[in-house]
């Protein structure tokens, strides 16, 4: 529910109050379109070198090519933790590296 | 998953999908990951990839100034706590005359954006500020302080986006300079401690902003484990550092001394020193070194790698009567530093032991690093894995500060998160009337 308000703020004990948050500064952004399938693409992998990642993608990997035997990956090796002292920097370089890698969709992990 | 979901709508993909690993990785064998990775993981992943997820659209916002409710103390608190606005306790209904009062407190214009805030993508306005400085409790003439804070926190070094880490750190709030008097800051006995209303109400407002300007909340966007709540603000006894020669911590952050500064840190947990024996830094500094060394853990990963190299800035609060002993001897505040840089250390099997087996953060061994030009040659003087460590790159990376009781030899340390976190300084901006009005308000 929403009022405009007559500016006294406060009549017969009650009050009248604004919301505390920010505007929002961050239009929506619609998602990159899906594959149609994993063969013949290539996957990046972007790690913040927390809870096991490597092992993580290295089982994913498997199980993925088992199921897509041409699907190509650019290990997170190829560019660093994701959560480190430059992590700015590196996002802000992925756009490029993604292109200059033929990169055509990536997973970014770990989180918990 | 809920930070994932909430941190997504920040960033302006609410429908990014996300795919898990059942249960925690930290806590499975190599074995159990990877069969979980292959046998649950994997197919969200190829779901996530191949399916297009469907668009979201989020829900409109009021604007301002916009009135959002209407009613009692109790049924504002209500409205406020059911959505998340405030921090569970009662708070003060931001009405537009409060704000108002606020307002006039500085020169800069309400709709003025201070920065864009992380995780919720959102401007931290002028008015914004005021309207949590309402709500927190603060007297009006606390608003140079709030915008400070926020300015500071808006600082890219600072790192507000990390505020909702697993550590659950809170910030530490230094306050230099005359403002400190101006608006009867405590900053002797109990200057940690909840009581006096600048401290206490300003230290809440911080936590109110981060929840309301930048997006932080339990459950969503902060994922602490545990958490610490706000820590009242600690002002520095400026006086005490006059008498014997030594800076402000203002200075040490690059202002003038007889500025007024907010310096914020995130520190991950604190301990205090008690009863500092000695009437030379000789007797009293060997004690105050160990315990500065022995509250740095885990957090030696922001020293030695895996999460950085030399963003830990570990504080060190002298009481006013430690510090004047040991300024009586002739030392300088870098005295103390240097001294701590040589003495505040801890083993190598210790360090190694903490990044490569007790926790995640794994580096190989600091002989590595120094051998890779990452660690200067103190981390490996020897292959002793008892050889003792520095626990930061360098004396000033240690943050000496002087407050709490003037007479009591009990010193506090608080250990750091790195860069995430990283000490942030701003110039407190008075408005042009100060002076004439601080004066007013003491008759």
């Amino acid at each position: 529910m929403t009022k405009k308000s007559n500016g006294s703020g406060q009549g017969g004990g009650l009050y009248e109050v604004v919301w505390p948050c920010g505007e929002r500064k961050q239009a929506l952004r619609p998602l990159a379109k899906r594959l149609d399938t994993l063969n013949g693409k290539t996957i990046a992998q972007l790690w913040d070198y927390l809870f096991a990642g490597d092992e993580v993608f290295s089982a994913l990997e498997e199980k993925l090519r088992d199921r897509y035997p041409d699907v190509k990956f650019v290990s997170w090796r190829e560019f660093g933790s994701t959560h480190a002292v430059n992590e700015k920097e590196l996002l802000a370089s992925l756009p490029q590296r993604f292109k200059d890698l033929g990169v055509d969709a990536a997973i970014s992990s770990m989180a918990c | 998953m809920s930070q994932a979901a909430a941190t997504s709508v920040g960033l302006g993909m609410p429908n990014l999908p996300v795919a898990i690993i059942p249960g925690h990785p930290g806590v499975q064998s190599v074995e159990e990951l990877r069969t979980n990775s292959r046998n649950v993981t994997a197919q969200q992943v190829i779901e996530n990839l191949l399916a297009q997820p469907a668009e979201q659209k989020l829900a409109p916002e009021p604007s301002a100034r916009e009135i959002v409710f209407r009613g009692t103390f109790e049924e504002v608190n209500a409205h406020f706590y059911e959505r998340e606005w405030s921090d569970g306790l009662p708070v003060v209904p931001p009405t537009l005359e409060k704000i108002e009062e606020f307002l006039s407190f500085t020169d800069r214009a309400p709709e003025e954006s201070l920065g864009i805030l992380l995780p919720e993508n959102r401007a931290a306005t002028v008015w914004g500020v005021a309207v949590n400085g309402v709500m927190a409790g603060c007297r009006p003439q606390y608003m140079p302080i709030l915008v400070a804070l926020v300015e500071a926190m808006a600082d890219p070094i600072y790192g507000v986006e990390h505020s909702g880490n697993t550590p659950g750190s809170d910030t530490l709030i230094v306050l230099n300079g005359p403002i400190i008097k101006d608006l009867d800051f405590n900053y002797t006995q109990g200057v940690l401690r909840d009581g006096f209303m600048p401290n206490t109400s300003v230290g809440r407002f911080w936590r109110l902003a981060l929840r309301n300007l930048a997006g932080f909340r339990l459950h969503k966007n902060d994922k602490a484990t545990f958490g610490n709540t706000f820590r009242v603000v600690l002002a520095e006894n400026e006086e005490a550092l006059a008498k014997i020669g030594w800076p402000p911590n203002s200075v040490d952050m690059g202002h003038a001394a007889g500025d007024n500064t907010v310096t914020i840190s995130r520190c991950t947990g604190g301990g205090v020193i008690v009863s500092v024996t000695g009437s030379t830094p000789q007797e009293m500094m060997p004690y105050i070194a160990d315990a500065v060394a022995k509250q740095t853990g885990w957090e030696i990963v922001f020293t030695v790698g895996s999460l950085s190299i030399g963003t830990l800035r570990p504080v060190l609060v002298l009481s006013p009567i430690l510090a004047q002993t040991i300024a009586r001897a002739g030392w300088s505040k870098d005295d103390v530093k240097r001294y701590l840089y040589e003495h505040a250390r801890t083993p190598a099997w210790r360090v190694e032991t903490l990044t490569d087996r007790w926790t995640d953060f794994p580096i190989g061994s600091l002989k590595q690093q120094v051998n890779l030009g990452r660690l200067p040659k103190a981390f490996h003087e020897s292959d002793d894995p008892n050889r003792l460590v520095p626990i930061v790159l360098e004396a000033d990376d240690f943050m000496v500060l002087v407050s709490g009781d003037p007479l009591r030899t009990n010193a506090y340390t608080f250990a750091h998160n790195g860069y995430l976190g990283f000490p942030a300084a701003r110039k407190i901006a008075l408005p042009k009337d100060w002076s004439e009005r601080i004066r007013a308000m003491r008759k």
